[in-house]
């Protein structure tokens, strides 16, 4: 019988759901709301409905990502660098170095033989991570999955001299007051978050393949500007919010996979959507 | 006797210091708005009228600070950093250590004991630890800046942030509130964080005493409380922090005849 496991990444700012046979069945993304728990039986519910299999068909199911100590219903719980690694390693071999730009965060990874060689992070400043986007997309009133379309269409990138959100929310307002067009100023934006994503990826030995994940990569004029920083191409998988997810699981199922090796079957959480709910 | 005149455009504020020979007889602090030539002639009139003298009655006037250019009645520019080293010197002669928390920056300068600079740093990078984060709480909790020091006081029990990123905060902040954590505990946990942000500069340049806070984040008493439990040690202020480069630039201007 066909094996199936979910990786449930829950972000700061979105939840992702991966079902995984041979291949991949279903993938999900939804908010991630103020109640975690709830939001991650929804979203569970979604992509079994959309992968027709119902929890009991699930073998193992492992949670990711920031939130992921908030999901009841998972057998196992891994970090997210771990899990970013392995699932983008599965969609895209030749990468070594992966860039990921998350809501509240940025990390660089190095990948060495599929596995995690190296880290580097920032969740402590909001420069360079997605939080800097939103904030000066608010500002300019642009929905913010509009800003790399609009930053092509940019004569060139305006100057943006702070580093930090607040100020460079400042400077932007400023420089509009004084005539510089939305479209330069969002190219500027993406050019001080590739400045700062990039000083701190390249404290890793940077080798290519480089990838670029997370909400970041649904950008262009954000995978542009990395792209003129690292003076080479940038890849970016078909879908960058799930890479997480996939990782969690296809860690599930090599879990599952080393234990049948030994005749052992791993320990399951024992709870179900149902009850999850109920305690929710 | 003469009459001498100290302005200090900051990014957030104009300061006005009117000295008969070295003593301060009028200030005047107001916000500078978008226009400084304006605010530098504003300030020096509301700080002059309070004691009925005119403006030809000055002898000299040095002006410091961002907007020092752009005082066109000065006789003299002069750095914020020795001016803010001249007024902490007149008003407090054993400080060696000074920390000054404008709009857009902290930093902290040594002083050797004639009052002269001997060092500072600058942190202008990051709003962590600056005035425009004291703004950003007080407008989360809906309330005037001036209120947040005191109310910070009555905490009992501080809410712990992960970051003195202004922005995640910000945002941190928000969740403590919705989960129904008082104001006074938010504060509390905002100033601390600010003040570990400002004291890794003081570190930086070393822990001589006495130590004077001053800029506008040294009138939140909640703040200075913080940054003396951070440094275990006791920090000077005075009534009015604001005014102290604009003090060091009328003593500069009485010393420039």
């Amino acid at each position: 019988m066909k094996k199936y496991f979910a990786g449930v990444d829950i972000g700061s700012t979105m939840t992702k759901v991966v079902i995984i046979g041979d291949s991949i069945e279903a993938t999900i993304i939804g908010p991630t709301g103020p109640e975690h728990r709830k939001l991650a039986n929804k979203v569970m519910e979604d992509a079994l409905v959309k992968a027709h299999l119902a929890f009991e068909d699930l073998t193992y199911i492992v949670a990711t990502g920031y939130g992921r100590i908030n999901v009841p219903f998972a057998d196992r719980q891994i970090t997210e660098i771990t899990c970013h690694a392995k699932g983008l390693h599965y969609l895209l071999p030749t990468v070594k170095t992966i860039v990921d730009i998350g809501g509240q965060d940025s990390k660089g990874i190095k990948i060495k033989d599929g596995r995690v060689n190296n880290f580097v992070m920032n969740d402590k400043c909001a420069a360079g991570t997605g939080r800097f986007l939103e904030v000066i997309a608010d500002s300019l009133n642009v929905p913010l999955e509009k800003l790399g379309e609009i930053s092509i269409s940019a004569e060139r990138a305006a100057e943006i001299s702070s580093t930090c959100t607040v100020f460079a929310e400042h400077e932007v307002t400023n420089q509009l007051a004084n005539g510089e067009s939305v479209a330069n100023l969002i190219a500027g934006v993406h050019m001080s978050v590739a400045t700062r994503v990039s000083s701190l990826v390249k404290k890793l030995q940077i080798e290519k393949d480089i990838a670029i994940t997370g909400g970041g990569a649904k950008n262009i004029g954000l995978v542009r500007a990395l792209e003129e920083k690292f003076g080479c191409p940038v890849l970016v998988p078909p879908e960058p919010l799930i890479t997480g997810a996939l990782g969690a699981a296809i860690m599930g199922k090599e879990i599952y996979e080393k234990f049948s090796r030994e005749g052992q079957t791993p320990t399951r959480s024992g709870r179900g959507l149902e009850e999850a709910r109920f305690f929710s | 006797m003469a009459f001498f005149l100290g302005i200090d455009i900051g990014s957030g504020y104009s300061k006005a210091v009117v000295c008969e020979d070295q003593t301060l007889i009028s200030h005047a602090v107001m916000p500078s708005g978008g226009d400084y030539r304006e605010s530098a002639r504003r300030v020096a009139e509301t700080a002059l009228s309070k004691i009925n003298i005119s403006m030809n009655q000055v002898v000299y006037t040095v002006a410091a600070g961002y907007g020092a250019t752009m005082v066109n009645f000065a006789d003299k520019t002069s750095t914020d950093i020795s001016c803010h080293a001249k007024g902490v010197h007149h008003l407090f002669p054993d400080v060696r250590t000074v920390i000054d928390i404008g709009t857009q920056y902290s930093r902290a300068i040594s002083l050797d004991n004639n009052g002269s600079v001997v060092n500072f740093i600058m942190n202008e990078k990051c709003a962590g630890g600056s005035g425009k984060f004291l703004q950003i709480i007080a407008r989360i909790l809906h309330m005037d800046v001036n209120d947040i020091g005191s109310l910070s006081l009555t905490a009992t029990k501080p809410v712990e942030f992960t970051t003195a990123c202004a922005v995640f905060a910000e945002s941190e902040a928000v969740s403590r509130i919705s989960e129904g954590a008082l104001p006074a505990d938010i504060l509390a946990g905002l100033h601390n964080a600010m003040a570990s942000k400002i004291t890794t500069l003081i570190t930086r340049i070393g822990l001589t005493p006495d130590f004077a806070v001053t800029g506008g984040g040294a009138k939140d008493i909640g703040l200075v409380k913080a940054i003396e439990t951070e440094l275990e040690k006791s920090v000077l202020t005075t009534d009015e922090p604001h005014i102290t480069a604009a003090l060091g630039a009328a003593l500069l201007a009485s010393e420039s005849l």
